[in-house]
């Protein structure tokens, strides 16, 4: 056990359990899913692909890549919204759901992150 | 390699970019928490794309000001605190990811990749050249582009500068490395096809030995050039299977040996170094007795050629560095020094040779003699090309330059290698003959010409090749035609010919040539590049071999025998 791992295995369980905060809910209602929610996505996403940076196992580079689709989709969801919010100015049910289904994808990404994790922590006897 | 610059890199990156994410997440964060005011006083919240879009800004000290509206007293209390927080963020992480671009080890790193992607990148033959100094510098200048490219390995950073301020054309990769390390030989291509071969010319026998020995073990296909300064260590280099060993000094001692005993056979030697062909009076070896001062690796190689030769020598020892250390001087002739000479039979000697390792000992040692004995030859060993001119201003009869010789040596052997052949065959040859060679090239090609190799293949002799596939049978005499009267003979003389392995020195006239073999030849460039025309040329051909008679008096009509033909 060591506190790299710790640190690491906190932010992707948390990357994911934000993400389904956010996702949960009826995906044509905006009012059901918080943007504060979103924006804490991203950062703890963010933050756990920045841990995962230079990690030279193999295990390393795919938690390196699933982390990093996650925050395409999550930062595609934000403009998304940003875009509809104030170029569009109208955020429709389309927009709606694809915000919330992009964090829907996002989400998977995450959930892969995870059963990695635990499958790595699984395999290893000590 | 190139995997493990990107791991450095990332790991490298993950704090200042983790302080980067942490400080403009909270200032966004606060920033979209704290009710702001609107111009009409009504209350109204920024929204994360408003905070995102003046955090970044505001960050990166662009600052276009407050937006969407002018911030109230909250907002501008948290403001404040942000700028500081994400400025000093902002500036950590850029002065991070600088100082990591700067970063010796990752800038060596780099530097590495980019030249093993240069040697990569290399399709033509090329040598890897180990060490840069004047000698390997002579080779390069003379083989970079012509014959082959050229990759240097240097341990010193400083060498391998100096290389890249030389800026050779075509570009010379070059990398700071340990020539005896493997990874760094692999690196400089030595499992590359188009690898012809190293060049290990250091001053220590012991490195050379060194590098011979992992090179034969990473490539046996490649030649070794190495250099080997006593008979005991060209003896182990023979024993490993080292064919191509460069002993200066025995270069010197033979020279000197065929000076003296055969003055012609040294001029062909001479000649294909750069010499005028005609022996000058002041060329000739004296005769009479020799002093050798100094029983180095030289002088102990001069004794050997001399005593093959027949004449008689003194060979003073002599040990320049205990010299300097006692006398607290470079200069050799104080009374003592003269006396030593007299001792030596100065007065009645034909020639001295200074061979110490100090170029001002030479020259001073040679300068007390001619006091002495005004009459005397001179000859001098000058280890290093720096000084030349002293030299030259000194007017010593002969200068014998190792590192000139050396690297002439390894040049004509890389890229000359009939040159090299022909001054082997040429060595078994007896005076007489020498003479008779001398005389006819002056006699056909004038006193300073130019010597050329041809291989007669696709590339060289597209004609020819084309008349020696169909079986024609072509003879040396009825090449040597000119292309504007066949009846006349083009001013060229075929030195040797090289067929596979044999070798044919002053070929019969009358030999037919066959596909592929190698011709060295003498001419004047005007003939030489007429001789070129008719073995390349297909009417050129025709007409030299006297199968299209009368059709042309004049090469360059080329559209005029197009008409004909057509018609």
């Amino acid at each position: 056990m060591n506190m790299h791992k710790i640190i690491s295995g906190l932010f992707f369980t948390l990357a994911m359990t934000l993400n389904f905060g956010f996702f949960y809910g009826d995906p044509t209602q905006l009012i059901e899913h918080s943007a504060y929610e979103l924006f804490a996505a991203i950062i703890v996403n963010l933050i756990a692909t920045v841990l995962k940076l230079g990690d030279r196992t193999q295990l390393g580079a795919v938690l390196l890549a699933t982390s990093i689709v996650a925050d395409i989709q999550l930062i595609a969801s934000a403009t998304v919204w940003a875009f509809a919010e104030y170029v569009a100015q109208n955020v429709g049910t389309e927009a709606t759901t694809a915000i919330v289904s992009l964090s829907g994808g996002a989400l998977l990404a995450n959930a892969v992150s995870v059963i990695l994790f635990v499958g790595d922590t699984i395999k290893s006897k000590r | 390699m190139n995997e493990q610059i990107i791991w450095i890199v990332l790991k490298r990156l993950r704090t200042p970019f983790l302080v980067i994410i942490v400080t403009f997440s909270i200032s966004i964060l606060g920033l979209v928490l704290i009710p702001g005011t609107d111009p009409q006083g009504n209350p109204y919240q920024m929204t994360f794309f408003d905070a995102f879009y003046f955090v970044t800004y505001m960050a990166s000290t662009i600052g276009f000001g407050e937006a969407p509206y002018a911030f109230n007293y909250h907002q501008r209390m948290w403001v404040s605190f942000t700028i500081y927080f994400t400025v000093v963020g902002w500036f950590y992480g850029i002065g991070a990811i600088v100082a990591l671009i700067q970063d010796e080890g990752l800038r060596r790193a780099l530097n590495l990749n980019i030249f093993r992607k240069q040697v990569q990148n290399l399709h033509e033959p090329f040598y890897i050249i180990l060490g840069y100094n004047s000698i390997t510098k002579t080779i390069i200048n003379k083989i970079n582009g012509v014959d082959y490219r050229a990759v240097v390995l240097d341990k010193s950073p400083q060498k391998i500068e100096e290389l890249v301020l030389e800026n050779f054309y075509p570009h010379v990769p070059a990398s700071v490395g340990d020539a005896t390390n493997q990874q760094m030989l692999k690196m400089s291509g030595i499992h590359q096809k188009n690898c012809k071969g190293v060049i290990s010319l250091f001053e220590n026998d012991m490195v050379n030995a060194n590098i011979a020995t992992v090179c034969m073990l990473l490539n046996k296909k490649i030649d070794i050039i190495i250099k080997a300064t006593s008979p005991e260590q060209v003896a182990y280099f023979h024993n490993m299977g080292l064919e191509h060993v460069q002993n200066p000094f025995d270069i010197i001692s033979k020279r000197i040996y065929f000076g003296i005993t055969s003055p012609h056979i040294w001029l062909l030697e001479m000649w294909m170094y750069g010499h005028i062909l005609k022996l000058k009076s002041r060329d000739r070896f004296p005769t009479g007795r020799y002093i050798i001062y100094g029983n180095g690796r030289m002088g102990k190689a001069i004794a050997a050629g001399l005593k093959r030769a027949n004449v008689e020598y003194v060979l003073k020892s002599f040990n320049s560095k205990k010299y300097i250390k006692q006398k607290e001087s470079t200069i050799f002739g104080d009374e003592e020094d003269m006396q030593k000479l007299i001792d030596l039979g100065v007065k009645e000697s034909a020639c001295i040779i200074a061979a110490t390792k100090n170029d001002i000992l030479n020259l001073t040692i040679l300068n007390s003699a001619k006091q002495l004995n005004p009459d005397i030859f001179t000859m001098a060993r000058e280890n290093s090309l720096d000084d030349l001119n002293i030299f030259k201003a000194a007017k010593i009869n002969k200068i014998y330059v190792v590192e000139k010789i050396l690297a002439d040596a390894t040049y004509n052997f890389i890229a000359r290698p009939l040159v090299d052949l022909f001054i082997k065959e040429s060595r078994k040859q007896t005076e007489e003959w020498a003479e008779i060679i001398v005389n006819v090239l002056n006699n056909i090609t004038g006193m300073n010409p130019k010597y050329y190799e041809t291989q007669l293949n696709d590339e060289n002799a597209y004609a020819l090749n084309i008349e020696l596939q169909k079986g024609t049978p072509v003879t040396l005499a009825s090449l040597r035609r000119s292309r504007e009267n066949r009846e006349e003979m083009l001013q060229i003389v075929f030195l040797l010919l090289k067929r596979g392995d044999e070798v044919y020195l002053m070929p019969d006239s009358q030999m037919n040539l066959q596909v592929g073999d190698e011709l060295l030849s003498v001419a004047d460039e005007e003939n030489y590049e007429d001789f070129e025309y008719i073995i390349n040329n297909i009417y050129e051909l025709n007409y030299v071999l006297g199968k299209e008679e009368n059709k042309k008096l004049f090469s360059l009509d080329m559209w005029k025998e197009n008409e004909t033909d057509e018609a």
